[in-house]
């Protein structure tokens, strides 16, 4: 489920089935070109590993806007502000929280953090709609929810 | 007298020259008005959009499934939808192309996923299952049987279009 009018709907009809949210941490940098254009990338390709991951787990996996913030920030008082987030989330019964992201200053402060952070290594998809591509993303997504399924 | 000469008046002629150029300008602002009118009627005959997706030989009796991507337009922008089927042949060689969405909460269901059910669709999220035919197992979180895909077989190549309710009643498993 994502966060939209008819899925939110239909989450408090049936709150009791979902019980699982995914949250990617996207962060941000306009510094220079080629660091900015791959964070983009970053950002599309993780959308799409979570996009995918949705579809095949609609009915117990509720995707939440991305988290958003500046690259060079202090962890420290970010990881804060995430604890809020999940916090505020799982008082409303989120059982399991999955942070999703490519950047790897999140897995050097995970002690921060309580919710299970999945670190995915990055990657550059030069085209999406390749079978190459659509390979990777299906074995990324098969290994992902492996990896929820394990905590359900 | 000289009015006699001519045999249209220049009073006439103004009232001919300005019938003629009103009246192409209202054609020419009805005829989009009518086609516009009539649009949806024109419309309706070209409905269901049906997609090539697999050769034919490539299905067996055992369900498979198969992607293919459709463009969406929605009111606010373009995208590139993935859908997914499974597809198998039936005991009478029929076809059967079921929608992998779970009837419960839409989670994607996949065929014989759970070694302990090796002959029917399971669903990870909640543990529906239904049977090969796609009707729900019963005591399972599902209400009702997978959707069907409309389909039609094109020069040996499946096309599937859009989503129809199963009204199977026995289990095919």
């Amino acid at each position: 489920m994502r966060w939209k009018k008819k899925d939110l709907e239909l989450f408090f009809q049936s709150k009791e089935y979902v019980d699982t949210l995914c949250i990617p941490l996207v962060p941000l940098d306009l510094q220079t070109e080629s660091e900015a254009t791959k964070l983009a990338d970053q950002n599309t390709s993780l959308q799409i590993i979570l996009d995918e991951l949705e579809r095949n787990y609609t009915g117990r996996i509720m995707l939440s806007p991305a988290y958003t913030y500046i690259r060079s920030t202090d962890y420290e008082s970010e990881s804060a502000i995430l604890k809020q987030w999940t916090s505020m989330f799982s008082n409303n019964h989120f059982k399991h929280i999955f942070l999703l992201t490519y950047d790897v200053n999140w897995k050097k402060h995970e002690r921060l953090l309580d919710s299970n952070l999945i670190w995915l290594t990055a990657t550059t998809i030069e085209d999406y709609q390749s079978d190459h591509a659509k390979k990777w993303v299906n074995e990324q997504v098969l290994q992902i929810s492996e990896l929820i399924r394990s905590y359900w | 007298m000289s009015e006699k000469k001519q045999p249209v008046s220049r009073r006439q002629f103004l009232n001919y020259s300005l019938t003629g150029v009103g009246g192409f300008m209202a054609a020419s602002m009805l005829a989009p008005m009518v086609r516009f009118a009539i649009d949806p009627v024109l419309e309706a005959t070209s409905g269901s959009e049906m997609h090539a997706v697999v050769d034919v030989s490539e299905i067996t009796t055992e369900p498979q499934r198969f992607d293919w991507t459709v463009n969406q337009v929605d009111a606010w922008y373009t995208s590139d939808v993935t859908k997914s089927a499974w597809v198998y042949k039936d005991e009478n060689d029929e076809i059967v192309a079921l929608s992998p969405t779970c009837k419960h909460l839409g989670c994607a269901v996949s065929w014989a996923s759970n070694p302990d059910y090796p002959e029917e669709f399971f669903c990870p999220c909640h543990e529906g299952r239904y049977y090969k035919s796609g009707l729900n197992v019963p005591d399972t979180p599902p209400n009702a049987a997978l959707d069907l895909f409309e389909y039609e077989v094109k020069d040996g190549t499946l096309h599937l279009g859009n989503i129809v309710e199963n009204t199977v009643q026995e289990g095919g498993a």
